[in-house]
């Protein structure tokens, strides 16, 4: 999908969910969904899969998302499943979720970390980072079994990465 | 055997008798003409050569000159073509001669370069093996030495296998949370 057109999806989820004033909620929801899309190839195979009706591919996000997120968060996947652009789905929710933050004067900050952080520690990390970079930061975390322990932060261009996964693929490449 | 009788008479009595033809005409001589005819045929026989020797014999001479001259020529013409067929037997001789020194000459030249391309496939085939063999020196350095870079590798990728297995079990809730509290700390002082 061209950029243009993953831009207009993306404003156009943005003012639902401000228009429905849950744009913190949904953004973070679909975030997250994003990350859990991109994690799983069958559930990437149900959703693109142009043989499967689009009412089908629609009632398995229903299925999915039904009782875990809002109503809207549900309606907009949806959406974007039943026109066809499940492929583009994750852009699509990136684009929201950096258009969210700018809309607030925020940096998009992704965490990727072995086990969840709690609330506390999200405060204390997102303060850390901001320290660190001098903006503020909206801080989305992702739980990646992959880093193994500690955490991976990307602002922007910068990545901070003090994962037990970074430090075994040095000493990977040293050996 | 009237003959053997004339002949006996002749030598008996010393005279020739008389004779008589099958015509019955009579003749002093059964051989000789008369006198008379005798006289008169030799002298007709001598006007006659005379005359053969006066008007004939400068033609005969002359044909017998022409003729020579011919014969001449003939010897002549013959000395000619036997000189030329000794020139040309010896430009024969000479053209064999040449074909033998020609045939000599590529037989010596194909000798020649069949050595060469004998010299010259020996020299190639022995740049060939001396190639080969460098060549197959080097494969057997180069295999050596891969197996050894494969070996370490292996040896690495199992060491990190074997370093991360040990690491993911060796990381519990706590050390989640002392990593996770090292990296906030860490992050909050790097201002």
């Amino acid at each position: 999908m061209s950029d243009a057109r993953i831009e207009g999806y993306a404003r156009a989820l943005f003012e639902i969910a401000r228009a429905e004033g849950s744009l913190d909620e949904v953004e973070d929801e679909l975030f997250r969904f994003a990350r859990s899309y991109e994690g799983s190839e069958a559930l990437r195979s149900a959703l693109t899969d142009d043989m499967i009706p689009a009412a089908k591919r629609q009632a398995i996000v229903e299925d999915l998302l039904g009782g875990k997120a809002t109503s809207t968060t549900t309606q907009l996947v949806s959406m974007v499943v039943g026109t066809g652009r499940g492929r583009d789905l994750p852009a699509i929710i990136d684009q929201l979720v950096q258009r969210a933050s700018s809309a607030k004067n925020l940096e998009v900050a992704e965490v990727r970390s072995a086990v969840a952080l709690t609330s506390e520690q999200q405060i204390r990390l997102a303060a850390a980072l901001a320290n660190a970079t001098g903006k503020q930061v909206n801080l989305k975390v992702v739980v990646d079994p992959s880093v193994l322990g500690g955490i991976v932060a990307t602002v922007g261009d910068t990545v901070i990465d003090g994962s037990v996964r970074t430090r075994l693929d040095q000493l990977k490449a040293r050996l | 055997m009237n003959a053997l009788i004339r002949i006996a008479h002749l030598v008996a009595s010393g005279t020739e008798p008389p004779h008589q033809d099958s015509q019955g005409i009579t003749t002093s001589s059964w051989i000789w003409p008369e006198r008379a005819e005798l006289i008169y045929g030799i002298a007709a026989s001598l006007i006659i050569f005379a005359l053969l020797v006066k008007f004939a014999g400068p033609a005969m001479k002359k044909g017998m000159a022409a003729r020579t001259a011919r014969i001449q020529k003939e010897l002549d013409d013959a000395a000619g073509d036997k000189a030329s067929a000794a020139t040309e037997a010896a430009d024969i001789r000479q053209a064999k001669g040449d074909i033998g020194a020609e045939r000599e000459r590529l037989l010596a030249e194909a000798a020649a370069q069949a050595e060469a391309m004998l010299a010259d496939g020996r020299s190639r085939l022995e740049t060939e093996v001396a190639e080969m063999k460098a060549r197959a020196i080097a494969d057997i350095e180069t295999a050596k030495g891969r197996s050894a870079d494969e070996l370490r590798g292996e040896i690495a990728r199992l060491s990190a296998s074997a370093a991360e297995r040990a690491v993911a079990e060796s990381i519990d809730g706590a050390t989640h949370q002392d990593l996770i509290e090292a990296f906030i700390q860490k992050v909050g002082a790097s201002a």
